[in-house]
């Protein structure tokens, strides 16, 4: 259904091709607004490239690799110690000394593309970088190297360099081919990262059988966990509740993983999988490839997490680890009911505004709804049709929604329906507090983990820190206006 | 001791009951795991830069982003990235991180088609797009790495561009806004040179030659809000009039008040006419000689408006020249009350060369700042011994070296290279204290080095897009983080009192 006259947003009257991605939702029939394709240039748009969604989403994660950025030294330097992705995983600063950053945010690897690089191709500065880098920072569990536009667009054979660098040190070095201007959104980077790495780890347990895990040492109870990539430590909240319910967790895929455990990945019973936009490939790839199935879940808020932990249980059919779940459960409703009475008696009837990558909010609605707030708007960055199918489902009805949203609409959704909160990113939180809106960074959290029961205590926390901080009451006084 | 009164993960799970702060990441114990069992020292006949092809922590970023925050000082200017996304969204993340506030750059969103066909379509209809929604009163098109590379010819597309928008929408609206191109392809230099070439291109496009307006010119370079104002006060209090060029203290330092007008435009920043007026003015000061000399020499050869490149007036002797020059070509006497404030910094040096005086200090960042960071530690009376300067110049290495002949000290210059060989100096040789930026945090920590925060960027830490390091004021203002940061990490509670 096209959206109402009355919903068309001021702003885009000289853009009307903006109009097709707007939508209200509706559980009987969802209305899929526009989505996934390209965008509108000079709209201010929040999308990032693909590079980002590679590079910084997916491979980021990943705790033991020299990550090699193949570029002048901008998108390094870009993706340096950024995204809150953490890691238990530290590279060696001196003896008996540990750096002070996990090794993924530590530092910023590139050849530094140059403009004779540029001309003649950088085949040969990319081998040099690769096995350099792999005798100053020993220790790594591989090399990925990352193409960007400027790699992409000169055409250099990183597959090439990648096998004979793999050749000499002898650990798996994977390329990951997503220049930034491919593709719509960072959305493609996901993707791409997805497949090309899955492809890789493919070829590489059969060159290298004795990667994979020993028939001896698997488990009927073997998990992956994949599509979380530790945002605030998110997995010191996840990992417990999967291993007190009795599973075995093989590899996270990719929040603070070991390549080596990452190669394992299609060895494990079942893919448990929470970013269903950025994971949804490699989990798909495996049960095609490996016939290990995947079982979708949200790790966020109660009824949500106490779902993921009986669908597990479900899909091993045991009765024990049923009942189990069941006890997990009580006992972690019980440990915040406190707390989570507090927040809600403080956030009943609040109305927030969502805007986020794109599964966060589908993965949301039920945690605002358990506080006792209702969204107003919501926008994604990034969603394909089926994030939209679930925003949709998950949503009351008639909650206005936006793909790709821009700055201007940004603003006007909040001028219009006047949230007390905005869920959104780094970039737009700011612009936010500048129209007196409250926010909480939803990429990168305030101060997580915001996951499973116990985080959901720090994430009520953040929003009521936003809704009652005291310096917005200052903003109101008329004579100061 | 180890815990810290932090929980492990394992209790943090079996607390019986949450309290309602929650419990935060910081508050969690994690086990640091080695990335692999045994320390393994890196290879260091390739430790020195010159010796490899890899970088390894650059201590600089794109061109284009330079030329973003150059833009973005100009009032009601929209800079228009030709390129991917991502080149307009990664700047847009690190200005916010650093100022904390929201930045607006547009996007030609590149996506395969544009490789394959230009970015022809993409500059003319982003061009409109935001031309109508946001009317903008200046548009500057920055070039990338892609459309470089591709060899988008931007001057034809915005002449077909205006053409369209003078169809659509009427002179009135196609003459109303400015456009000034700037090319900065990021394998061609740094995010300094990207200021650099965005002076010289607006001044290139804007500047016009009218009556003299008796003002003085300032292209500050890549400082902060705070350094900027610092400027205006001087100038202020010798009662000169001033164009400053890129004056970011106007857009990236703003208040909060409401109501808020729609589309978001901060008030301040430097005015077009602003800039048309620069070709008239009395003499222009490039303060970063590495960012706003193409501009300052650009106003000299084309009209007589005479340059005075750097340095950047951090520390006694640079602020002096400063202001000796300022008098100089304004013929305005050295005010009472600046003297006063060189006395105040004076004062605060004699009060505590006993805690700075000989020293070891390591200093990285953008050129013109560490060259100038360099000479104020010497005028401390501290040690410079590994001075890291990420976007490689000639101009730096002299002026460093100069210094250290005249204060007689031989610092060991890294001039372009990357930090990995800045910090293995710095793990070696041990330093007492570090003037760095964010970037620098890591390498204080694992060496136990107390470090003060200067230069681009800051994002760790609140406050300092608003504080002054240059001028006297600023001078005393970096004196005391300096002085405080020793006494906090050196000195035991008992000697600090008298």
């Amino acid at each position: 259904m096209p959206i109402p006259e009355s919903y068309k947003l001021k702003c885009d009257y000289c853009i009307p091709q903006r109009y097709k991605h707007m939508a209200l939702t509706s559980r009987k029939q969802p209305n899929i607004p526009a989505c996934n394709i390209k965008t509108v240039p000079g709209d201010m748009t929040e999308r990032g490239c693909a590079f980002a969604g590679a590079r910084g989403v997916v491979g980021g994660p990943i705790g033991d690799c020299i990550q090699v950025i193949h570029a002048p030294a901008g998108c390094a330097w870009y993706q340096w110690g950024t995204r809150r992705n953490l890691s238990a995983i530290y590279a060696w600063a001196e003896p008996n000394k540990l750096c002070n950053d996990s090794h993924n945010r530590r530092r910023a690897i590139t050849t530094d593309l140059k403009e004779k690089d540029v001309i003649f191709g950088g085949v040969k500065k990319l081998r040099d970088a690769c096995l350099e880098a792999w005798r100053l920072i020993p220790g790594a569990g591989g090399i990925l190297i990352y193409t960007t536009c400027t790699s992409g667009l000169i055409g250099d054979d990183c597959h090439s360099v990648a096998r004979e660098v793999e050749a000499e040190i002898g650990k798996p070095v994977f390329v990951i081919d997503s220049p930034g201007l491919c593709g719509v959104s960072q959305s493609t980077g996901h993707h791409h990262f997805n497949v090309q790495f899955y492809d890789q780890m493919v070829q590489y347990r059969k060159r290298h059988p004795e990667v994979c895990m020993k028939e001896e040492e698997k488990t009927p109870y073997d998990i992956n966990i994949v599509g979380d990539f530790n945002m605030d430590w998110d997995l010191a909240l996840i990992k417990p509740l999967f291993e007190k319910l009795g599973c075995r967790i093989v590899c996270v895929f990719t929040g603070g993983e070991r390549m080596r455990n990452l190669l394992k990945m299609p060895d494990a019973k079942l893919n448990v999988l929470h970013c269903q936009r950025s994971c949804t490939y490699i989990s798909k790839l495996v049960e095609q490839g490996y016939e290990v199935p995947y079982v979708p879940v949200s790790l966020f808020g109660i009824e949500q997490s106490a779902k993921a932990l009986r669908d597990v249980a479900k899909f091993f059919g045991s009765k024990e680890m049923m009942d189990r779940a069941e006890q997990i459960i009580e006992q972690e409703i019980k440990t915040i009911t406190p707390a989570l009475n507090f927040y809600r008696a403080k956030l009943e009837g609040k109305k927030v505004g969502m805007y986020v990558g794109g599964p966060r909010v589908w993965h949301w609605p039920k945690v605002m709804k358990e506080l006792g707030m209702k969204v107003v708007f919501a926008m994604c960055t990034f969603a394909h049709e089926d994030d939209y199918e679930k925003i949709n489902a998950r949503q009351e009805d008639g909650v206005f929604i936006i793909d790709a949203p821009n700055e201007f609409e940004i603003e006007e959704c909040l001028e219009r329906f006047k949230p007390d909160l905005f869920l959104t990113g780094l970039k737009e939180k700011y612009l936010a507090r500048k129209f007196g809106v409250p926010t909480v960074n939803s990429h990168s959290y305030e101060r997580g983990p915001y996951v499973m029961f116990r985080g959901s205590i720090n994430f009520a926390r953040d929003i009521y820190q936003g809704i009652y901080a005291p310096v917005w009451k200052f903003t109101k006084d008329k004579d100061f206006m | 001791m180890k815990l810290n009164g932090r929980l492990t993960i394992e209790d943090l799970n079996a607390l019986p009951e949450i309290p309602i702060e929650g419990i935060n990441y910081e508050q969690i114990y994690i086990e640091k795991e080695p990335i692999c069992p045994e320390y393994t020292p890196p290879d260091e006949t390739i430790i020195p830069s010159h010796k490899r092809k890899v970088v390894i922590d650059p201590g600089r970023i794109c061109m284009p982003f330079g030329a973003m925050w150059a833009s973005v000082g100009v009032h009601k200017c929209i800079p228009f990235v030709q390129g991917a996304q991502g080149c307009t969204t990664y700047p847009r993340y690190t200005f916010s991180r650093i100022f904390r506030e929201p930045v607006s750059i547009a996007t030609a969103s590149f996506h395969e088609d544009a490789v394959v066909f230009g970015g022809r379509k993409n500059l003319i209809e982003g061009i409109r797009n935001l031309i109508c929604r946001y009317q903008p009163e200046v548009i500057s098109v920055i070039t990338v790495c892609s459309s470089e590379i591709i060899g988008d010819d931007i001057d034809s597309y915005l002449d077909e561009a205006k053409e369209q928008l003078e169809e659509e929408f009427g002179p009135e609206v196609s003459d109303r806004v400015k456009f000034v191109i700037i090319h900065t392809p990021s394998f061609a230099g740094s995010h300094i040179e990207g200021y650099n070439r965005a002076a010289k291109a607006f001044l290139q496009t804007l500047a016009k030659k009218r009556s003299p307006n008796n003002k003085v010119n300032i292209i500050p370079g890549i400082v902060t809000p705070g350094d900027i104002r610092e400027v205006k006060h001087i100038l202020r209090l010798m009662g000169i009039e001033n164009i400053i060029l890129f004056d970011i203290s106007g857009t990236l330092d703003c208040p909060l008040r409401l109501p808020q007008s729609m589309p978001y435009y901060p008030k301040g920043g430097t005015k077009s006419e602003e800039i048309m007026d620069m070709a008239n003015s009395l003499a222009t000061f490039a303060l970063s000689p590495h960012e706003g000399k193409a501009g300052a020499t650009y106003l000299e050869k084309r009209f007589k408006v005479p340059a005075i490149i750097g340095p950047l007036p951090l520390g006694v002797h640079n602020t002096d020249i400063f202001v000796k020059r300022l008098a100089e070509v304004t013929g305005r006497p050295i005010p009472e009350e600046i003297k006063d404030e060189r006395g105040i910094l004076l004062d605060a040096m004699a009060d505590t060369f006993h805690y700075t005086m000989m020293r070891r200090v390591a200093i990285c960042g953008d050129p013109d700042i560490v060259a100038a960071a360099t000479r104020f530690t010497c005028e401390l009376g501290m040690e410079p011994v590994a001075i890291f300067n990420g976007t490689p110049s000639k101009d730096f290495a002299r002026e460093v070296w100069a210094v250290g002949e005249e204060y007689n000290y031989k610092p060991t210059i890294f001039n372009g290279g990357d930090m990995f060989e800045w910090e293995d100096f710095i793990k070696r040789e041990k330093v007492d204290l570090i003037l760095g930026n964010s970037k620098a945090v890591n390498v204080a920590k694992e060496t136990d080095t107390p470090i003060v925060r200067i230069g681009f960027p800051i994002y760790d830490r609140v406050g300092y897009q608003r504080r002054a390091n240059i001028g006297y004021r600023g001078g005393e203002y970096l004196l005391d983080l300096i002085v405080n940061t020793i006494l906090d990490s050196k000195f035991p509670d008992d000697r600090v009192h008298q």
